[in-house]
């Protein structure tokens, strides 16, 4: 299904347009310009010496051979790094992390040593000259052994240290606990309670693993003192921010650049030691210094996603009326807590985890956990933790269906937020902004033809036939955030833009976001061109040159059209006022007296007196009255009053091979509400993309260890991305409920698939087999795993 | 990546000529493809290294050997191995039991016992291939152990199992054990359906 013919047509290709993105024209003809195209004069190559062992102690380093290697030049250690305090960094979590292993090494491709070589091909010879002696130490793979008391100490550097910077820590591999709630509220209610449900649900260790890996080129001017380093990030001035703090170069004299990147997922959101090497090689040698990881270490070693060992409970009446919700998480942080969220949220955003559901007591607790495997934590494609806890509630609620025999949906529909509660303030503590949830289940159930779909399925089940059926409704939150509660490392969670309108009447902005492919170079000129009236063709958007753009907190939980949209429409906004008061000086009119119209001010009630804002554009740098400056540019820093809380209902529809365990999806529909829908087409890239992210999580992905801590999936012969041959026919449809507080309504949408896809997916598979008496099954839901459910049932029997 | 396999072997030769070869631990290391032992460094204990190639590509794993018990009475042995290849990016490590006894319908038995453990790149790479290559490595490795065996032995047999022993490549052909773990692959997929 298409996108219905809502779409508006208009002179200037603003908000509601389904234009073709501006930036493909250079992508699909080879002319993106991504880190590792960039080639300075001079550059030499960087390559990490990584460990082979997941935990143990590095006895010795012995980079003599390495050195005498013709077209070596430098190979860093901790102790190198040591006399410059850069051997340790701080994390994005509070945490600190160790540039380079110093004395031991805590999780399998850890970075040992930094060699520096004329080429990449004499890097790459040249790391397997250091001799690294280690000594092996107990390891722990899975993070609900991490807090046994003979668990080995993972963090030596914290030993003794009883709290960290979320609070008490109860054990020496614990790294918080996050409780969130009324749990002696949420104890009596399901105590009371008639009906009560409980299950433990994994959200195993996955990878964003964006097509591009992470990179950077620091290139340190000695003589001008001043340091420029372009990489693969989606939040550059957040890095440079850190540079500063880490170097101790001052702000002003830190250029970070972030080039085209492809994709990012929240894999490029933090700080990997090899940006901090390749600057700290840059400064020493005083030449370029390139840094690109492999896939292996990309898979390895930059930062995974979830890793959350959940266990959830659900009080109902016997109408399925639910009366409380109770969560317990284990979440597996890594060696290192560099888990990407605002700083005040050790577990993001998890506490969403009441979902789209009116449930009026809970109680979740989260406790962040060290084990032997790669930091990271990120929100790959979804807002901090949302999809964890999405995935939780979407399926709590099929398992309590199942135990009162009422259909999903239908359980769904009793429990849903209804419209007259909107804004809608949560037991724990978010006020969703706007919802008209049961139009869209409504909407997504006469789609489908739903109660066909269930019939059909009663048929093929007495046939023998594992036909599933998926349903989701989730909400998500996203746009972070109020400064009143986000911050990253003290820096509030705004963005910007700045708009800058040239006399001729084109205009440039630039944005504190970064776009990884989301289409900001067309979305915003569409935002801007409807506040301005000139024509998105002629708005020149820029992101990424930290010299240029106003400070902004980046791209990744949704955030830019939220936050940077916003600042968009503002800051547009404060142009036109300006605008007015030219017009009306050009005019010889009160600025009360004119009225907006597309392109235009126009004097009320005198249509043909009008001043285009392209005549204006060119008045503002001429003469003006007395009290007019001239120039058409302003700057806007939004700090939104409130996240923003799109949702949708997802139907998926599966076909299980009983004799392979392989999962058909014979269909998906997709309905989204993300607000006012800016560009519909690229809502729709946007859903096609995180759904197909969706499936790869729900079928396939996973970060696999060995019970040594050898990953086993470090590579795309053993880790899961789907092509198109996976990739099964994307319905989308939409209803459109703004967002109050947001300057267009609009809010974001990138995510949302994902979100809703994972729980569509699994759910689908598992409602196959809810009739046999399964409650639920652990993803990845590979063939394999599928057939070992059908014949553990011995469903596959002639 | 761990990986234990236990292997049974009749060999046509008397349990002491078999044990006098399996206590020669020079000889026992030889029987591995790919493998020799360079040095003696005590009286139980040996340095070695096992070649690899891979199409144009070879590397070698160096490391030690203990021979860690001998009992005479019970014709035992147990040693362990553990070795990294050059880079550092791979290590492996064998605990390894064997015995010779006295087979029912004559010759003799040997009985081995191996627990192998891989870490690194070999184990990123390889963990689906691992079980497979070290059953194809035993094998390998109890085939050229028996000839041996026969080739300590007297007579017509044992010149000809000296003949052939010549001719045992003087490393691990990786590919050429590829192709073997494919062969078994397709045996197992169509000659026998009880694996399922």
């Amino acid at each position: 299904m298409a996108t219905p013919a809502e779409e508006v047509q208009d002179p200037i290709g603003g908000v509601g347009c389904s234009r073709k993105r501006k930036e493909d024209a250079r992508f699909i003809q080879g002319r993106g310009n991504y880190t590792d195209d960039l080639k300075l004069p001079g550059t030499v190559f960087g390559a990490f010496v990584r460990s082979p062992i997941a935990h143990g102690r590095v006895v010795s380093v012995n980079k003599e051979r390495a050195l005498a290697h013709p077209g070596v030049l430098a190979v860093l250690t901790a102790d190198d790094l040591e006399p410059l305090k850069l051997h340790w960094m701080p994390t994005l979590a509070g945490d600190t992390q160790m540039v380079l292993a110093d004395g031991k090494v805590c999780f399998q491709h850890q970075e040992v040593a930094f060699v520096i070589a004329q080429d990449r091909y004499v890097a790459a010879d040249a790391i397997e000259l250091v001799d690294v002696e280690y000594e092996e130490l107990p390891v722990i793979i899975d993070g609900r052994r991490s807090m046994d008391a003979d668990a080995p100490v993972i963090r030596e550097d914290l030993q003794g240290k009883d709290s960290g910077a979320h609070g008490a820590r109860v054990h020496h591999n614990h790294i918080f606990r996050w409780d969130v709630g009324d749990a002696d509220a949420t104890d009596k209610a399901f105590d009371a309670a008639p009906v009560t449900v409980s299950e433990d649900i994994t959200y195993q260790r996955v990878h964003p693993c964006p097509l591009e890996t992470c990179g950077c080129v620091s290139d340190f001017d000695k003589i001008r003192g001043e340091l420029t380093v372009y990489l693969t990030s989606q939040a550059p001035h957040v890095v440079r921010t850190v540079v500063s703090m880490l170097s101790g170069i001052p702000e002003s004299k830190v250029h970070v650049i972030a080039p085209d990147i492809g994709g990012g997922f929240g894999n490029k959101v933090g700080v990997y030691p090899g940006y901090v090497c390749a600057i700290v090689g840059s400064i020493v040698l005083g030449r370029p210094v390139k840094w690109i990881e492999s896939r292996v270490e990309n898979l390895a070693a930059t930062a995974f996603a979830r890793d959350y060992h959940m266990h959830g409970e659900l009080a109902a009446d016997d109408e399925g009326h639910i009366q409380a919700l109770r969560v317990n998480v284990i979440a597996d942080h890594g060696a290192f807590d560099a888990c990407a969220d605002p700083s005040k949220y050790p577990a993001g955003l998890f506490s969403i985890v009441t979902g789209s559901y009116d449930i009026p007591t809970a109680f979740a607790r989260v406790d962040g956990v060290y084990s032997n495997k790669a930091p990271g934590g990120v929100a790959y494609r979804c807002s901090f933790r949302v999809t964890e806890a999405s995935y939780l509630i979407e399926r709590m609620m099929d398992v309590l269906a199942q135990k009162l025999g009422i259909d999903p949906a239908e359980l769904r529909a009793r429990n849903l937020i209804k419209v007259e509660q909107f804004p809608y303030s949560s037991c724990l503590g978010w006020e969703y902004d706007s919802g008209d949830y049961h139009t869209a289940l409504n909407q997504a159930l006469e789609a489908v033809d739903y109660k066909g779909l269930r019939k059909e399925q009663a048929e093929k089940r007495a046939n023998g036939e594992l036909m599933g059926i998926g349903v989701a409704f989730f909400t998500e939150i996203v746009g972070a955030g109020p400064t009143k509660n986000c911050d990253i490392l003290g820096i509030g969670m705004v963005d910007s833009c700045e708009i800058r309108v040239h006399p001729t009447g084109s205009a440039i902005a630039r944005l504190g976001t970064k776009s990884q492919g989301q289409g900001h170079e067309t979305t915003y000129a569409q935002i801007i061109a409807t506040e301005l009236g000139i024509p998105s063709d002629d708005i020149q958007i820029e992101e990424g040159d930290t010299a240029t753009a106003p400070y902004g907190l980046g791209t990744y939980g949704s955030r830019s059209t939220p936050v940077g949209g916003a600042a968009a429409a503002r800051a547009a906004r404060k142009v036109k006022d300006k605008a007015r008061k030219i017009a009306a000086a050009m005019m010889e009119v009160s600025p009360a007296d004119l009225e907006w119209d597309t392109d235009r001010f126009v004097v009320k009630g005198l249509p043909d007196q009008s001043r285009t804002i392209k005549d204006i554009a060119m008045a503002a740098y001429q003469h003006l009255p007395e009290g007019l400056e001239q120039g058409l540019e302003a700057v806007d820093y939004y700090d939104p009053p409130n996240f923003t809380y799109p949702f949708g209902a997802y139907i998926c529809v599966v076909d299980i091979d009983r004799f392979t365990g392989e999962v058909g999806i014979r269909r998906f529909y997709a309905l989204d509400d993300c607000g006012t829908r800016i560009n519909p087409m690229i809502i729709d890239g946007q859903i096609h993309g995180g759904l197909t992210e969706a499936l790869a999580i729900a079928l396939g992905q996973e970060l696999v260890f060995d019970e040594d801590g050898n990953i086993l999936t470090a590579s795309f012969m053993d880790y899961f991305l789907p092509t198109a041959v996976e990739t099964p026919h994307w319905e989308t449809d939409f209803t459109v409920t703004p967002s109050p507080h947001h300057p267009i309504g609009a809010k974001g949408v990138g995510e949302s698939p994902n979100v809703g896809g994972v729980s569509a997916i699994s759910n689908a598979v598992i409602d196959a087999f809810a009739d046999k008496g399964v409650t639920h099954l652990q993803m990845p839901h590979t063939a394999y795993a599928v057939w070992k459910t059908i014949h553990g049932l011995g469903l596959d029997k002639e | 990546m761990q990986v234990k396999l236990e292997k049974r072997h009749t060999i046509d030769a008397s349990v002491e000529t078999a044990w006098k070869v399996l206590r020669d631990v020079k000889v026992v290391a030889e029987c591995m493809p790919g493998a020799s032992i360079t040095e003696q460094t005590g009286d139980d204990q040996y340095k070695g290294v096992v070649s690899v190639r891979v199409g144009p590509v070879q590397t070698s794993f160096g490391g030690t050997i203990d021979v860690t018990s001998i009992d005479e009475a019970a014709h035992t042995l147990a040693l362990s191995a553990k070795g990294k290849d050059k880079s550092g990016s791979s290590s492996a490590t064998m605990q390894l039991t064997a015995s010779v006894s006295a087979a029912e319908g004559g010759g003799c038995e040997l009985v081995g016992n191996s627990e192998i453990r891989v870490m690194g790149k070999m184990a990123n790479f390889g963990a689906r291939m691992i079980n497979g290559v070290a059953d194809q490595l035993i094998g390998q490795f109890l085939d050229t152990f028996s000839t041996t065996v026969l080739a300590a032995g007297e007579g017509a047999a044992a010149a000809n199992a000296a003949s052939k022993l010549t001719e045992q490549p003087k490393e691990l052909n990786a590919l050429a054990l590829a192709w073997a773990l494919v062969a078994d692959f397709f045996r197992r997929l169509f000659g026998s359906t009880k694996e399922t």
